[in-house]
């Protein structure tokens, strides 16, 4: 299982995202894809987003059961917290924008 | 367009990776955005298909495909199948067969040879039954035996399912004029027969180079599916059967895409291509010394040996 929420992408990469994933919601696609598959759909992500950003997630044996990897700038990093992966969300430049 | 204009190639995965078979029909298949697409144009609709996370896709009557759309499928190695009623094969595209040629001239070096041949034929009895082919016989003796053996298997399944059965008896040109157990197989193989083509046309081997089935175009396909259909398409076909439901040919449809998923079928096809080839105990031929290597070296590519990479 693997799922894929992009942002600001090009609808090129879009619809390249489709090829072999459902998109179930705008920028969000699900798929049972192998490993080997899964890292070719990362290298399309990488040479394709542009200006926009990425993320990848997939069920794998960690403590979490799952693993990702991110492409591009969002206010969501990844952190890790001893060997734990987790979310820092960093404010926005705006003050006025508290949400997101 | 991007000012970075990155190009990514489109590549095939193997046929193990990838989903067996989704049926479309009314509908105007297209690419938008460099995605497979069926746009309903009367309510203007939209529906994406993963189109290369499927090993080939069913047209039905009433589909209509543009240029682009074959264009996509070809480049991600999906077979495109045009059927008509009850699913039956009428026409297909995808990857013209024996993509290598070394696994043509292997295929056709064992197909010539009346030894061999008959190698690759009792391999394919003993897959089938389970128990190797009975010594000292021909390919018409072990033909002769496999048919007894088919009948009976028929009669038993239609037995343990409580249909009635007289006999697989059907009109290629008119699927209504068999009974209901035949309209069911019949839609049932022609699944099967799908998706083992593509796995034929994805290991680089020509459907129509058969062993045991001679003179059609897809001779090979039928040998081959033959020695799954009794653990997969026919115990479904006559499950459906005994229901007698309004619509037998989509009801015998999804269960038969339900007994690929489980008996993971699009994951041994290709394995058992190369497994009965390979009891004709000779290699695929070396390519002669003073041949013209290819001037532009394929690139690399993640998907089946006679994947055709662009």
């Amino acid at each position: 299982m693997c799922v894929v929420v992009t942002e600001a992408v090009p609808p090129r990469l879009r619809g390249r995202l489709a090829v072999w994933l459902l998109e179930i919601r705008a920028g969000v696609y699900v798929g049972d894809v192998s490993r080997r598959i899964r890292e070719m759909i990362w290298h399309q992500i990488t040479e394709l987003a542009d200006d926009g950003n990425a993320v990848m997630a997939w069920a794998t044996n960690t403590e979490s059961g799952f693993d990702f990897v991110t492409h591009g700038e969002n206010r969501r990093m990844p952190v890790e917290l001893d060997g734990l992966r987790l979310v820092k969300f960093i404010p926005s430049e705006n003050p006025d924008n508290t949400t997101q | 367009m991007s000012d970075k204009g990155n190009f990514v190639p489109l590549k095939p995965i193997p046929i193990k990776d990838r989903n067996s078979m989704v049926f479309v029909g009314r509908g105007q298949l297209d690419v938008r955005d460099g995605a497979f697409c069926v746009v309903d144009e009367v309510n203007g609709e939209r529906m994406l298909i993963p189109v290369g996370s499927l090993a080939c896709l069913m047209l039905e009557p009433g589909a209509r495909v543009s240029h682009a759309a074959v264009k996509l499928a070809s480049t991600v190695g999906t077979l495109l199948i045009w059927v008509g009623e009850a699913g039956v094969r009428l026409y297909a595209a995808g990857q013209p067969g024996g993509a290598r040629s070394d696994r043509l001239l292997y295929q056709a070096q064992l197909a010539l040879d009346e030894s061999l041949r008959l190698k690759v034929v009792r391999k394919m009895f003993e897959l089938r039954f389970g128990e190797p082919a009975p010594e000292r016989r021909s390919v018409d003796q072990l033909r002769g035996i496999e048919g007894a053996r088919v009948r009976k298997t028929y009669e038993l399944l239609a037995q343990q399912y409580g249909v009635q059965w007289h006999g697989r008896r059907y009109d290629p040109k008119d699927w209504k004029k068999g009974d209901i157990a035949n309209q069911c197989l019949s839609a049932a193989t022609s699944c099967l027969y799908g998706v083992t083509e593509a796995a034929v046309l994805a290991a680089g081997y020509a459907p129509a180079i058969g062993f045991l089935h001679s003179g059609k175009p897809l001779s090979f396909v039928y040998d081959i599916a033959d020695i799954v259909k009794f653990e997969t398409v026919v115990p479904v076909a006559f499950q459906i059967a005994a229901k007698k439901p309004p619509f037998a040919d989509r009801e015998t449809r999804i269960a038969c895409r339900d007994s690929f998923r489980t008996s993971k079928i699009l994951k041994r096809l290709i394995p058992l291509v190369e497994e009965v080839l390979a009891a004709g105990e000779i290699n695929p031929p070396e390519p002669p010394r003073d041949a013209q290597p290819p001037a532009i070296p394929e690139p690399e590519s993640i998907g089946d040996s006679g994947h055709r990479s662009g």
